[in-house]
């Protein structure tokens, strides 16, 4: 900290405090009087920067210095971020790492063939959009890392420069706006420059955004809802301005654009709610010296309730209506969905065979997860198993993966049916018997443990001859998933549970196999858990009918589209990418734990050669990184000594600079940890690159607690003043020639550091034996084929 | 003036001047540091001269109602507590540690030991002897020489003194009498609560510690609003000490009291800081005491009791596999002859994995199923021939002249001495980790091959935890990663297990990015004919306590993460508050003991929790609003007390949404004995301005309201006779799962049990003690004698692999009961069998015979326990608590008069100091 002598706070409260002393009509009245009532001439540069300040605001917008030299930097600063990003974009000319996924995405979106992805769809119809606009057809597999996009042999030229070019640009993009947050929140050009830099020049934002990924757009989103909502913050003393409207309706718009990439745009969400949140309360404050009425609190509620919540829930929608809306041929993603979702989709194989079933039908009957046809033969459990527990010894009934006349079934009637008509077709919640023709036996379960799962029964069947004495457990109940009242039962589409009506187990497969004497075949059980969604199967064939000879098949027709609900397709879809979502938890060779990414432990290898030893490996820029961690835990070291020496009553930081370090560094540290400390929770699959938006909110921290460090002054007020606002007198930040040179220097280092690391991120400089000494350098856990 | 506030947190501000409301709005607020200035309270007042210390002081006459409470409190809890009879829910757990420590055999477990120490203490007491089989299963019968009584005795008088600690923590909580009672009361009649405390259980002790460490900390908190650094001061301070330790050496839960303590003595220092007055010096004074007091001593204690476990359980036993060779090898029954320190070409090595417990390097002649269908490499836990690798250099000769050491980067091949191959990987993806980044690992080579360049791996010593065994490889002391030369990869293994055609030993791969710890190898021994006899030979360093203490709490910790199997009745916290569900206990004979709560005591205090959740939530709203409901004196005088509750009960909640394991309603009971101390709490609030007479009418009435809900579920808390109809209507939610079919149509069908024994079976097959259609088969279940069929097999060796795996298997089956009992989980290892190969044989006669024995036991006890039901038919039907109301309200009626007196008196002061305060803030204005 400077030695500069301590004065007496100039402000007592916030940022532009206002306390309506006497009544401001209008701005020019008073301009002048910052000057007359505040003295500032016991701090040299402050009095300096006064008067150019004077001398400045008198001249136009377009002419004032220092707004020239902003904006010819952020100028800078992106043409510099797009000259990194597209260098060489080219280059893999083959599947990279995801690209294997949003590559293929995009392909679907081309040909409008229906996928299921855990992430919701904005980003990927970017993407998709990138493709179709380069004009790729979206006939490529993207099925293996390092497939060649160009095979002039085969005819294959995929335009994966133009999609790559649609996250370069957002990249770029992103780091303007970073340079346009720090200086809006009042950080001189140089700091707001360096923080730019440190997204700029880092290793990992410039991989992530040169490949088609989905995560450039998700940056970009991201930092645009902080930007937007720092820029309706300065409009606070201007409420319900339209301006104030804007830049409120935009946090909305960009929030649901981030949410609409990833899942992750729920941590942005709870950033900007938290900010919501704080001012509302200050809002509500009596003590203000500007009490709001609660009916004008309640205006300010709703606002925001509007803008941040309805606003961006609808434009979220309308992306997932898009998406539905392309999306409109069968592909890819049709088994995940419900039945009635399937015949939403051309072509579907639901729609296409899906029949009513009637009684006396002959079919074959799969297991929906593990496609395991009910099978059944002459076989028998052993009467003793290993453990020592005893069987029925009754016939085998177990899963079986191929074709087998053993997986035929027929539906038996428990009731009296008519000879013809609807009355034959058997429905939700008919109690049926199932006849197995090959073994003249029926499907029976009882209170017998089975093979092994000791708590569920076994399944088995009961010859014919013999059953009148077991008739009751050959009663099943097929009860259709979300049947109503009635509903045929259909093949394929018709996914149904198997209950047995004494007991009521439902018939279950798991992943067991059984033994050599159930020649490896997967174990059928009954399962008491009433909530198990994976004991569903479905009717897959219909083998024949009554007559064991005739197929019905001559009474397909031709099937149109059945429309379903926009809502309710959108719920189905919501709810099944959050339980797959959690359900990534297998093992990736460079999936990494959250505490590893601040500090840049590890990456991710994207891409090798290993004839050219050459290697795509995101990792970010080590130093940058330090950099942020160093400032996000120098902020909370002030903080805190700050927070001790005021209860002593000490006030060691002016008010002015401490509120800008509460209020707006603060913010950046929440938007941080928001976008970090939940991954802790998260049991699926981590990777380095989720920390992405968090360092994009450290890289702001770093800035501000460095501007903190090296001037200790700040471009004061920020917001625009309101009608009735005292004005205050205006303060420009100073940098000194020591700050700049230390700025110099680490801006100096960071390039270095990039430049040291960019091998990696470009990929297109040949490794030497030796340069694999990088991995005892860095500890990175580099391919070690190189 | 101020009123009685409650010392936990500091009380908001005093009323500040009244001022004409316009001008209130153009102050600026007063700096908190002025607010939170404790002379406004610290300073005893004029009017509370009667009181003379903070929390109120409890007067002779009160010891009459506190032992009148004991007493009752004895009846309800310890009322037939031999009853079952047999081994009940997690008993199986517990039970069966004290027989392990009273047999000093090592086991595993996953909670702190002082709750079962203090258990086996008692059961040392009862004269056991320690049985293996005395606690097998649920329902088992328990045998004359199993001093279960005793046992239960424990948590069931530690269960009869938090009815009393209620009462004495409520009281200095500053609670009038009457809501003391109401207090104990709810906790003597909470039907959780007195299950829990008559089994042999670890909740019971858990919580006695929970109530007394809060208690003291109370007591503490009263002493230094008062007059800190006084005798009891001190004592007060390193009594919480020592029961913040106790707490969390019985179950990690008890951390969550450490935390709701440390939490409340921050806020204690902290504002403590901001007041200027007290200078520096001494505010460390006061920080550094409550650093001795309440961190350094819980730690002490915590320690100590690990210290007790280590000496008692000196043994070998079931837990050995769960613990590093180092730490094994300090219990007796384990051990290792020294062997050659220095690893030089020729010599043959056992090569054992760091990381797993699965054992040594291992390969036998048997062939990979898949890939390149070469010999396999296994990970086998026990000592065998086929562990034993010969070191040779990459030309394979034999080695000549002087003897040659292993240095840090030498390229070697591995021989498998029993079946000449060496080992060997190549870029075939290895059978169960099929991933890019993993290769096979198999065993190569023919009779006069000398082996290709695919057999050359390479030592690397850097991770060796002292530097000279990172130059050169020496047995024991040397971690190394084996590279494989041509393809990079690392030797690795990891918890996956082959199937059945690799013995279900652990999988061995070459690994490309291997984690450092699962890439880690060292030699265990080391033969070799070169070196002269005299040469230095090492053994395992033995661990000190200190190193065995961190070994354990590590283990300890990976275990108790890693129980996320669910379990019939588990349940997650969601569900605790509203007691969706309880647990099955126990069910035999028609009767059943089933965890579930008095419903009147759990949604009352949750509904407690709630409302003054809420009700702060409005105030806080309203306070910035401007109103001045913070400042009331009755509020202030009960805020903070109502706070420190909330956190209690927070803390002792809330973390464990942050939990993966598996989760029970019992979990929640620490939480709830705050819920209802905060329950209580409210109650004296809310009659705080009645008389006391009304006061203690309403009390009466919630009593009686619980008494009712406690004799509604007693059966299913004692185990005793119910009957069906009672139970269906008893069925309150449906997701209550007691079964209902398992209870007679009327109580006197208990008599004539013996006309038709046991329906149900009397060992149930897990499947069958919760179905209720239990027996529809009729086959019969006999325990026969397991006999094993390995494989034929030419090598005796594998045979012997096998064999040993499925006595691992069997081994591992029968340490975990099947159902029933999985929460508190301790298995057996499966590295516990006798680790020598020759033996096995013996093994599996040895089971046999024990089969055998088992059976004939059986039939003795079925034997027995008809005896026993002939016996018990003569009986009277027991109805629990037939005579208890009558007898409730008796005591009652003598505490009434009591508590009226103590009550008046309590009131006059309360109202007394309302006034005061009133006048106070009239004189300000």
């Amino acid at each position: 900290m400077s030695q500069a002598p301590r004065r007496r706070a100039v402000n007592p409260k916030e940022d532009c405090e206002q306390i309506p002393l006497y009544p401001v009509s209008s701005r020019s009245q008073n301009t002048s009087l910052p000057q007359t009532n505040v003295d500032y001439s016991r701090s040299s540069y402050d009095a300096l920067a006064l008067k150019k300040d004077s001398e400045e605001a008198r001249k136009p917008y377009w002419k004032k210095k220092e707004t020239l030299w902003s904006w010819t930097t952020g100028g800078l600063l992106v043409a510099l971020a797009a000259i990194v990003r597209f260098w060489g974009i080219g280059f893999p000319d083959g599947v990279v790492f995801d690209e294997v996924h949003f590559g293929k995405f995009a392909s679907y979106y081309i040909l409008r063939e229906y996928y299921f992805d855990v992430h919701p769809p904005l980003s990927k119809m970017l993407l998709g959009l990138a493709g179709y606009l380069s004009g790729f057809d979206g006939l490529f597999d993207f099925e293996n890392i390092g497939d060649k996009y160009v095979d002039p042999a085969a005819g294959l030229n995929v335009p994966f420069k133009g999609m790559r070019s649609m996250p370069a640009v957002f990249g770029s993009l992103t780091v303007g706006v970073v340079y346009w947050i720090m200086r809006e929140s009042g950080y001189p050009v140089a700091i707001s420059a360096f923080s730019a830099g440190l997204i700029l020049f880092d290793n990992l934002h410039v991989v992530e955004t040169r490949l088609i990924l989905l995560d450039g757009a998700l940056i970009l989103f991201m930092s645009l809802s902080l930007l937007s909502y720092i820029k309706f913050h300065q409009l606070r003393y201007r409420p319900f301005s339209t301006a104030w409207w804007a830049w409120l309706s935009s946090t909305g718009f960009f929030l649901a654009c981030t949410l609409g990439c990833k899942m992750v745009g729920l941590l942005t969400f709870c950033t900007i709610g938290t900010a919501v949140v704080w001012d509302l309360w200050g809002l509500l404050d009596i003590k203000r010296s500007h009490p709001l009425t609660m009916e004008h609190f309640s205006k300010h509620f709703l606002a925001r309730t509007i803008c941040l919540i309805v606003v961006p829930f609808g434009v979220y929608l309308s992306f997932f209506w898009l998406h539905f809306k392309i999306l409109n041929r069968t592909g890819t993603g049709d088994t995940f969905m419900s039945a009635a979702f399937q015949e939403t989709l051309m072509g579907n194989e639901l729609l296409m065979n899906s029949q009513e079933l009637r009684y006396l039908d002959t079919i074959t009957i799969r297991h929906k997860e593990t496609n395991m046809f009910l099978h059944s033969h002459v076989d028998r459990y052993p009467l003793r198993y290993d453990d020592g527990r005893i069987s029925s010894q009754g016939q085998q009934v177990t899963g079986y993966p191929f074709n087998d006349t053993n997986n035929n079934w027929q539906i038996i009637p428990t009731h009296d049916i008519p000879d013809s008509g609807r009355g034959r077709i058997c429905r939700h919640k008919d109690i049926i018997q199932l006849y197995h023709p090959m073994t003249d036996s029926y499907l029976l379960t009882h209170d017998v443990a089975s093979p092994l799962t000791t708590t569920n029964q076994e399944f088995t069947t009961w010859p014919k001859a013999d059953i009148n004495s077991r008739y009751n457990d050959t009663l099943f109940e097929v009860v259709l998933v979300e049947g109503f009242e009635g509903e045929p039962w259909k093949t394929k589409s018709g996914w149904f549970q198997l209950v047995h009506v004494p007991t009521s187990v439902k018939m279950w497969t798991g992943l067991g196999t059984l033994p050599d004497w159930g020649y490896k075949q997967q174990e059928i059980n009954g399962n008491k858990a009433h909530q198990e969604r994976s004991s569903t199967w479905f009717a897959d064939e219909i083998i024949s009918d009554e007559s064991l000879v005739a197929n019905r098949t001559g009474e397909k027709e031709v099937k149109k589209v059945v429309p379903m609900n926009f809502f309710k397709k959108f719920f189905e879809l919501q709810v099944l990418m959050l339980q797959h979502n959690a359900g990534l938890t297998a093992d990736h060779p460079y999936a990494s734990q959250p505490i590893d990414w601040p500090f840049d432990l590890s990456g991710i290898s994207f891409w090798t050669d290993n004839v050219d030893n050459q290697q795509v490996y995101a990792i970010g820029n080590l130093l940058g990184w330090w950099i942020c961690v160093l400032g996000l835990s120098v902020f909370v070291g002030i903080v805190g000594a700050d927070a001790l020496a005021r209860r002593r009553g000490i006030q060691p930081i002016e008010d002015h600079l401490r509120n800008r370090l509460y209020n707006n560094t603060g913010f950046f540290l929440v938007s941080w940890m928001f976008h970090y400390f939940p991954f802790y929770m998260m049991s699926r699959q981590l990777f380095i690159h989720h920390y992405l938006p968090a360092h994009l909110s450290s890289a702001l921290v770093a800035g501000s607690i460095l501007n903190f460090i090296l001037t200790e002054t700040i471009n004061y007020p920020v917001s625009v003043a309101g009608t009735t606002t005292r004005l205050r007198p205006r303060l420009r930040a100073v940098i000194t020639k020591r700050a700049a040179v230390v700025l110099g220097i680490l801006s100096l280092a960071v390039v270095g550091m990039f430049g040291f690391l960019s091998p990696f991120t470009y990929g297109s400089t040949g490794l030497t034996p030796t340069q694999s000494g990088y991995e005892q350098k860095t500890s990175f856990n580099l391919d070690p084929s190189l | 003036m101020a009123s009685k506030p409650s010392p936990f947190f500091p009380p908001p501000p005093p009323p500040p001047n009244r001022i004409h409301e316009a001008d209130a709005r153009l102050l600026q607020p007063r700096s908190r540091d002025h607010y939170d200035s404790p002379s406004a309270y610290l300073k005893p007042s004029s009017s509370s001269l009667a009181g003379a210390k903070f929390g109120s002081q409890i007067k002779r006459k009160e010891w009459f109602l506190v032992a009148s409470v004991v007493a009752l409190s004895l009846v309800v809890r310890l009322w037939n507590i031999w009853e079952p009879s047999s081994v009940v829910f997690d008993e199986v757990h517990f039970g069966g540690f004290a027989s392990k420590y009273i047999r000093h055999t090592f086991f595993m477990d996953v909670h702190p030991p002082l709750a079962k120490l203090l258990i086996t203490f008692a059961a040392w007491l009862g004269g056991y002897q320690g049985g293996v089989d005395d606690f097998k299963d649920i329902a088992k019968e328990y045998d004359a020489s199993v001093p279960y009584v005793m046992m239960r005795l424990l948590p069931g008088l530690l269960g009869v003194s938090l009815v009393p600690l209620t009462y004495l923590t409520l009281r200095s909580l500053s609670c009038t009498t009457t809501t003391s009672l109401l207090g104990s009361s709810l906790v003597l009649f909470d039907n959780a609560l007195v299950a829990q405390s008559r089994l042999i259980l670890l909740d019971s002790p858990l919580i006695f510690f929970t109530a007394t460490t809060i208690f003291s900390y109370c007591r503490f908190s009263n002493e230094d609003a008062h007059a800190p650094f006084q005798r009891s001061w001190w004592r007060w301070l390193l009594s919480t000490g020592l029961n913040l330790g106790f707490v969390a050496s019985c179950k990690w839960v008890g951390l969550f009291t450490i935390a709701t303590v440390g939490f409340s003595t921050v806020i204690q220092l902290w504002t403590l800081l901001g007041d200027i007055k007290v200078k520096p010096r001494m505010w460390a004074r006061h920080f550094v005491a409550r650093l001795a007091g309440l961190v350094m001593v819980p730690i002490l204690v915590y320690m100590f009791t690990f210290r007790v476990h280590f000496w008692l359980l000196h043994s070998s036993g079931e837990g050995d596999g769960f613990m590093s060779s180092e730490f094994q090898h300090t219990l007796r029954g384990h051990g290792m002859a020294d062997t050659f320190a220095e690893v030089a070409y020729g010599s043959t090595v056992s090569i054992r994995h760091y990381n797993t417990q699965g054992g040594y390097l291992h390969s036998h002649p048997h062939n990979y199923p898949s890939g390149s269908q070469q010999q396999q490499i296994t990970l086998y836990p026990h000592k065998d021939d086929n562990n034993d690798w010969l070191i040779v250099n990459t030309t394979h000769s034999v080695q000549e002249g002087p003897i040659k050491y292993v240095k840090d980067g030498d390229q070697v091949k591995l021989l498998h001495k029993g079946t000449e191959k060496r080992l060997h990987s190549h870029d075939v993806r290895p059978p169960i980790s099929e991933v890019d980044f993993q290769q096979e690992v198999s065993g190569y080579g023919f009779e006069g091959f000398e082996g290709d360049a695919n057999d050359i791996f390479i030592f690397e010593l850097s991770h060796s935890p002292n530097k000279s065994a990172r130059k050169q490889l020496r047995t024991l002391r040397s971690h190394f990663r084996l590279r494989h030369m041509l393809t990079g990869c690392y030797l690795f293994s990891h918890k996956v297990k082959l199937p059945e055609w690799g013995f279900e030993q652990q999988e061995v791969t070459c690994n490309k990015n291997p984690s450092l710890d699962n890439s880690l190898w060292y030699i265990e021994t080391n033969e070799n004919p070169l070196l002269p006899s005299g040469a230095d030979r090492v053994n395992y360093e033995r661990p000190g306590f200190l190193s065995k203490f961190l070994e354990l709490q590590a283990v300890m910790w990976r275990t108790n993460a890693g129980l996320t199997d669910r379990h019939a009745y588990d349940s997650r916290p969601t569900s605790w508050p509203f007691m969706r569900r309880g647990i099955n206990f126990w069910v035999k004979d028609h009767r059943q003991i089933y965890l579930i709560g008095n419903p009147f005591v759990w949604w009352g205090s949750t509904f407690a929790v709630l409302t003054y959740m809420a009700f702060r939530g409005l105030l806080i709203l309203r306070a910035k609003r401007g109103f001045r409901d913070l400042h009331h004196p009755l509020i202030v005088r009960y805020d903070s007390t109502l706070a420190f509750l909330l956190g209690g009960w927070f803390l002792h909640y809330f973390p464990f949404y942050l939990m993966q394991r598996q989760l029970f309603l019992h979990h929640y009971l620490p939480a709830l004995w705050f819920s209802i101390l905060l329950l209580c709490v409210l109650f004296d609030m809310a009659t705080s301005k009645i008389r006391p007479k009304s006061r203690l009418a309403i009390a009466l009435v919630i009593v009686i309201i619980t008494l009712v809900g406690f004799r509604r579920y007693s059966p299913l808390s004692y185990g005793s006779p119910w009957t069906k109809t009672k139970c269906e209507t008893g069925k309150w939610r449906k997701s209550w799962d007691f079964s209902c079919a398992d209870f007679h149509d009327s109580l006197s069908d208990y008599d004539i049990t013996t006309s038709k024994p046991l329906t149900s079976p009397l060992f149930p097959e897990p499947i069958e003690s919760q179905s209720t259609t239990a027996g529809s088969l009729n086959v019969k279940i006999e325990p026969g004698p397991n006999v094993f069929d390995p494989k034929v097999d030419a090598n005796p060796a594998v045979a012997a692999d096998a064999q040993g795996q499925q006595i691992l298997e069997k081994g591992r089956d029968e340490g975990v009961p099947v159902h029933g009992g999985a929460d508190d989980l301790a298995t057996g290892s499966p590295d516990d069998e006798d680790p020598s190969p020759t033996l096995v044989p013996t093994v599996i006669q040895e089971r046999q015979a024990e089969a055998l024995a088992r059976e004939e036991e059986k039939k003795r006890r079925e034997e027995k326990l008809e005896a026993s039901i002939g016996l018990k038919a003569a009986e009277e039907p027991l109805i629990p608590f037939k005579d208890l109301e009558g007898e409730e309200k008796v005591e009652a009626e003598q505490l009434v008069a009591e508590a009226l007196e103590n009550d008046q008196k309590e009131e006059e002061e309360a109202v007394a100091e309302a006034e005061a305060e009133a006048a106070e803030i009239e004189a300000a204005v």
